[in-house]
């Protein structure tokens, strides 16, 4: 019975949420929509895009030719390249741009990706500073997008369009469907001024302020998530801009999902210890009231689901291979309707779901101006239901004993 | 879309929206739940009292049996699978858990009489009209007390696929109802549960299905279901 309410509680929470944020993006003033359709600004600010690389030698290349190809006047763009101790070619290759006067190539022992955006913040006096990961590749009008929303002082950081790129594998269809629904949830998060992550590829920053806040830190292993916080808790504005479109790699095993999303959740719940001051605190508005303790609760409302739905197929299976040893194998075609479930949980969990759908689909709206879901929708919600929860349980495990993670 | 930001402080009004439309999503959900639940229950009530008209019908003639044939009144019992199928529908709407389990425990303690009216009218029957029908009767708990009840219910359920005429009455032996309660002290049944009462003995724990063909050889006279016949000859 207490169980029961749990569960009910726990459903309650998991579809508030859902339901707040698709109310939170119909409701989204028009005033906080930024124009930037009037690229023609007074003066291009300099900007600076710092590609960070570890044994990136594959990749680095086309990372490094879509920033070449920006559309933005030559001498207000510099494309630092921090080879951070690398043991492959990564070096050579970039060495061979430094024929483009727009780039400069830096070597230095390895300390982590932070280290690397910070070497490359001491030398530079562009006005604003972004990152580009050296698997990730950028449209050429990425940047023209992104730079008039500096306009407004307020906004410290701007996030831009995540998709991935080719999804080849099923695991990446997955993905591409994932990332549509990080597309709505950046949009959404941004219009309430509650954007916790400045991800790698190509969030773009306010010099100064990145400076007055002290650069980047370690932040246990996702400094994109703790420089986030530090510049809500500092009380500046991140705006996401959908159309600056960048196409990032994404794990193509299991193995590397996996490691990536601990190392992600691990981020979220220790950077979340370090933040805890801004959990429930009504001074940092929606960031603080509803979205920082969703996105904690949702870690163990995941892990309760799942042990739940562990311990229920267990007991199945368990019920069926009794009712296997004593009647065999039995095939009933037959159909009643009167054993198809209706219960509410049910009801629930296909609303729950439906929503979900749904805002994949205006993430694809936000992201492609297309309405239809990616093809691997359906395999997401299926597939992420199941191994999700073990990622999220093993980095809240490993946060609990703070054990750190690595990259790679 | 155009690119956007927002100032983080909290809009009430969203946070009552949201709350309104999840509060109203909960509510059409049980609604709904409820609904069809209902329409279950009625279901099964239609089915009981069908077999409770066919019953008192089938008394009614027995009564009247020296007006009609012995061949008359056994055409008109009723089927051993109307019963479990009833069974069937009842564990699973006990099973599930839902909200109106006192109608569904009421349901299953008309069926409960219902199982036993069946059983003294076949009885009678068989007396008169020298039938020949083969009964068990099975004694469960789904209190959690009862280890072997499910693998039991299993082994009954594969007797009654291979013997469609055989009868197994199924009770819940915590069961309070008064004619199943004389039932239980009738045949001194104890409360070592499962227990299966074939021939008027009583036997406790596990019964295979070999178990049970053994000590029930009239099974052999029963006829034998075709497509379990086909599964029988594989073994």
């Amino acid at each position: 019975m207490a169980d029961g309410i749990v569960m009910y509680i726990f459903l309650f929470i998991s579809l508030y949420f859902e339901v707040f944020m698709l109310v939170s993006f119909l409701r989204r003033r028009p005033t906080t929509a930024l124009t930037s359709s009037d690229q023609a600004t007074a003066h291009d600010p300099k900007v600076a895009i710092v590609v960070p690389c570890f044994n990136e030698s594959t990749t680095l290349a086309a990372t490094i030719d879509s920033l070449l190809a920006l559309d933005y006047p030559h001498d207000k763009l510099e494309i630092i390249v921090v080879d951070d101790g690398s043991k492959d070619d990564t070096l050579a290759v970039a060495r061979t741009y430094e024929t483009d006067s727009r780039v400069r190539v830096f070597h230095k022992e390895n300390g982590g990706k932070h280290t690397a955006m910070n070497y490359a913040l001491a030398r530079t006096d562009a006005d604003l500073i972004g990152c580009l990961d050296a698997d990730s590749i950028v449209t050429s009008g990425a940047l023209r997008t992104v730079t008039p929303i500096f306009e407004n002082p307020k906004v410290a950081a701007v996030t831009p369009g995540i998709h991935i790129k080719r999804p080849e594998n099923l695991l990446q269809h997955m993905q591409d469907a994932e990332y549509r629904l990080g597309l709505f949830v950046r949009f959404t998060l941004a219009s309430l001024g509650s954007a916790y992550i400045t991800p790698g590829p190509f969030s773009i920053f306010r010099t100064n302020i990145v400076r007055q806040t002290g650069g980047w830190r370690h932040g246990h292993s996702t400094e994109d998530l703790e420089m986030a916080l530090r510049m809500q808790e500092a009380g500046y504005m991140i705006a996401n801009a959908p159309n600056a479109i960048v196409y990032t790699g994404t794990p193509r095993t299991l193995r590397a999902l996996f490691r990536q999303r601990v190392r992600w959740s691990y981020g979220f719940l220790r950077n979340g210890a370090d933040y805890r001051h801004m959990f429930a605190n009504k001074k940092y508005g929606n960031l603080g009231l509803i979205i920082l303790p969703t996105a904690l609760l949702s870690i163990g409302i995941a892990v309760y689901f799942f042990v739940h739905l562990v311990v229920s197929l267990l007991q199945t299976g368990m019920h069926q291979i009794t009712r296997f040893e004593i009647l065999g194998f039995e095939f009933h075609p037959s159909f009643n309707t009167f054993y198809i479930n209706t219960s509410a949980l049910w009801f629930i969990v296909i609303a729950s779901v439906s929503i979900v759908v749904g805002l994949i689909s205006v993430g694809t709206y936000i992201g492609t101006g297309k309405r239809r879901p990616p093809m691997g929708t359906v395999l997401f919600i299926l597939f992420y239901s199941m191994i999700a929860p073990l990622w999220l349980g093993t980095a809240a495990v490993r946060a609990v004993f703070k054990t750190g993670v690595r990259w790679r | 879309m155009n690119p956007i930001s927002g100032g983080r402080t909290a809009r009430w009004t969203t946070y009552i929206i949201a709350f309104l439309i999840t509060a109203l999503i909960f509510a059409t959900a049980f609604y709904a739940s409820n609904y069809f639940n209902n329409q279950r229950i009625a279901d099964i009530r239609a089915t009981q009292d069908d077999i409770s008209t066919d019953i008192i019908s089938l008394e009614t003639q027995f009564d009247l049996l020296q007006e009609h044939s012995c061949a008359d009144v056994a055409e008109n019992t009723i089927l051993p699978s109307e019963m479990t199928s009833l069974g069937d529908q009842l564990s699973y709407m006990e099973a599930q858990g839902s909200s109106s389990q006192d109608e569904v425990t009421r349901l299953k303690r008309l069926y409960s009489i219902l199982e036993i009216k069946d059983y003294l009218l076949m009885q009678q029957l068989a007396a008169k009209c020298n039938l020949k029908p083969v009964f068990i009767l099975y004694f469960y708990s789904n209190k959690g007390d009862c280890t072997n009840c499910e693998k039991q219910g299993y082994a009954l359920t594969s007797l009654s696929q291979t013997y469609p005429e055989l009868r197994v009455y199924s009770f819940d032996y915590n069961l309070d109802v008064g004619a199943l309660q004389t039932l239980v002290s009738i045949d001194a049944v104890g409360n070592k549960l499962p227990a299966v009462v074939i021939n008027g003995k009583v036997y406790y724990g596990y019964q295979t299905v070999q178990d049970i063909e053994k000590i029930l050889p009239q099974l052999s006279t029963l006829k034998i279901a075709t497509s379990t016949a086909a599964t029988s000859t594989k073994k």
